[in-house]
């Protein structure tokens, strides 16, 4: 999970050119969206792209996108529980 | 028609920014194509708002607010800007996303910010400016154009001022399809030698001109735009002689009352030869500078050319590297741009000392 973390970490400073953010400026709890991150809606779109892009995972479910997209940890244990 | 110049902006491969020097110290680089000078965005732009901006939306909004902030003003009655080939680099990333992935899996930002008017729209959310708001995308005519629109607004009483722009890009890929054609050259060169180089093709640059016109001037206007023309695929050199004589005859003016011509030599023999022709027969006893060395070609460069007859009327001086044929009087009054890309797309613009 840990290593997944860190992965997670960097493709969302690539994807969402994070400038200046390493991976350890992000704590993986916080929340992305908000007081977080605060990321936007059009990032919410980046990140659908990159789950089916890098790890093959389509969201079903719109509604499903606020918990899964919480927070690194929670985008995370998603993926883990839908690799097949 | 006219419209004061009354601030101005501009992101060029030369130290153009700054307000205090003037091509007192030009830059030279041995390169395929001039790329603009990267200011320092943070300074100009919200950080969470930059991460989603390319180049060419970056340059633009520096320039437009450098151009605002001199003028004094923060919300202008319009908004005008010209672009010939938009945002490629945007375009160039979506495209290869659609390549890439199949035509799936496309990622949002590239495509949002990859239309024409990106910049136009990115300067007005800035402000929170719901006014008038027209991108020009008319490939060599593409500034022309937003100065057309701009100087009737003003002439019509429609605005009070405006910001008008002039933005274009260049990336790899883009530079690469164009010398497929000739359009530039392929191997690097020294920019301040571009007249003496042999190679086909012009030199290929960028740059964000902004300008902040108003139908009043200032104490600190820069000059008045007093004329402008265009002229599509002239049959030959004598055309083009004859269109700009017939241009002057309708300012009212004579060749001998024009201070200095400046002329868009490109680098390139074949279409220079036209700048030389006018040089020889037309403009014979004047004066005459060029800019392309400084600024590279691009479809809106013209607006470089702008910028550059602004800052020489209204500082008096005409820079030393930016002299052809010498100029010998002490202040420029009248200045006459002439310009034209691939000798299709021609227009003289004429600025005057207010």
């Amino acid at each position: 999970m840990e290593e997944l973390i860190q992965k997670l970490k960097v493709q969302i400073i690539e994807q969402l050119n994070l400038e200046d953010m390493e991976p350890d400026d992000i704590d993986e709890t916080d929340p992305l969206f908000g007081n977080g991150l605060g990321l936007d809606s059009i990032d919410a779109l980046e990140l659908i792209v990159l789950l089916e892009k890098e790890y093959g995972i389509k969201i079903e479910n719109p509604k499903d996108g606020q918990k899964i997209f919480y927070s690194i940890k929670s985008m995370a244990e998603f993926i883990e529980s839908h690799q097949k | 028609m006219k419209a004061y110049i009354n601030g101005i902006g501009a992101v060029s491969p030369q130290n153009t920014l700054s307000q205090e020097h003037f091509l007192d110290d030009v830059v030279a680089v041995e390169e395929r194509f001039l790329q603009v000078l990267k200011p320092d965005y943070k300074s100009f732009i919200d950080p969470k708002v930059l991460r989603r901006m390319s180049k060419i939306v970056r340059m633009s909004i520096v320039a437009a607010k450098t151009a605002l902030d001199e003028a004094g003003i923060a919300k202008p009655d319009a908004i005008l800007t010209g672009t010939g080939m938009g945002c490629q680099a945007d375009t160039e990333k979506f495209l290869n996303a659609v390549l890439d992935n199949n035509e799936t899996l496309l990622n949002p930002t590239a495509f949002i910010q990859s239309t024409h008017n990106t910049m136009g729209a990115q300067i007005a959310l800035m402000q929170n400016n719901h006014n008038y708001n027209l991108t020009y995308v008319n490939r060599g005519f593409s500034f022309e154009s937003a100065l057309l629109d701009g100087l009737m607004l003003i002439k019509e009483g429609e605005v009070k001022n405006l910001l008008l722009g002039g933005i274009d890009e260049i990336t790899d890929e883009s530079w690469l399809i164009s010398t497929k054609n000739d359009m530039y050259k392929t191997e690097p060169l020294n920019n301040l030698q571009l007249l003496n180089d042999t190679q086909t093709g012009g030199l290929s640059g960028e740059g964000a001109n902004f300008f902040v016109l108003a139908g009043q001037k200032t104490s600190n206007s820069y000059a008045c735009i007093s004329g402008l023309d265009t002229f599509y695929k002239p049959a030959n050199e004598q055309v083009v002689l004859e269109k700009i004589l017939d241009f002057l005859k309708k300012q009212e003016l004579e060749l001998k009352d024009i201070d200095l011509v400046i002329l868009g030599y490109n680098g390139n023999p074949i279409s220079d030869n036209i700048y030389m022709h006018l040089e020889n027969e037309l403009f014979a006893e004047n004066a005459t500078a060029y800019f392309k060395h400084l600024s590279g070609e691009y479809d809106t460069a013209v607006s470089f050319a702008t910028w550059l007859a602004a800052k020489i009327i209204k500082n008096g001086v005409v820079p030393s590297n930016v002299q052809k044929r010498k100029y010998t009087g002490t202040a420029p009054k009248k200045v006459l741009i002439y310009n034209h890309l691939r000798n299709l797309y021609h227009s003289p613009i004429l600025l005057e000392q207010v």
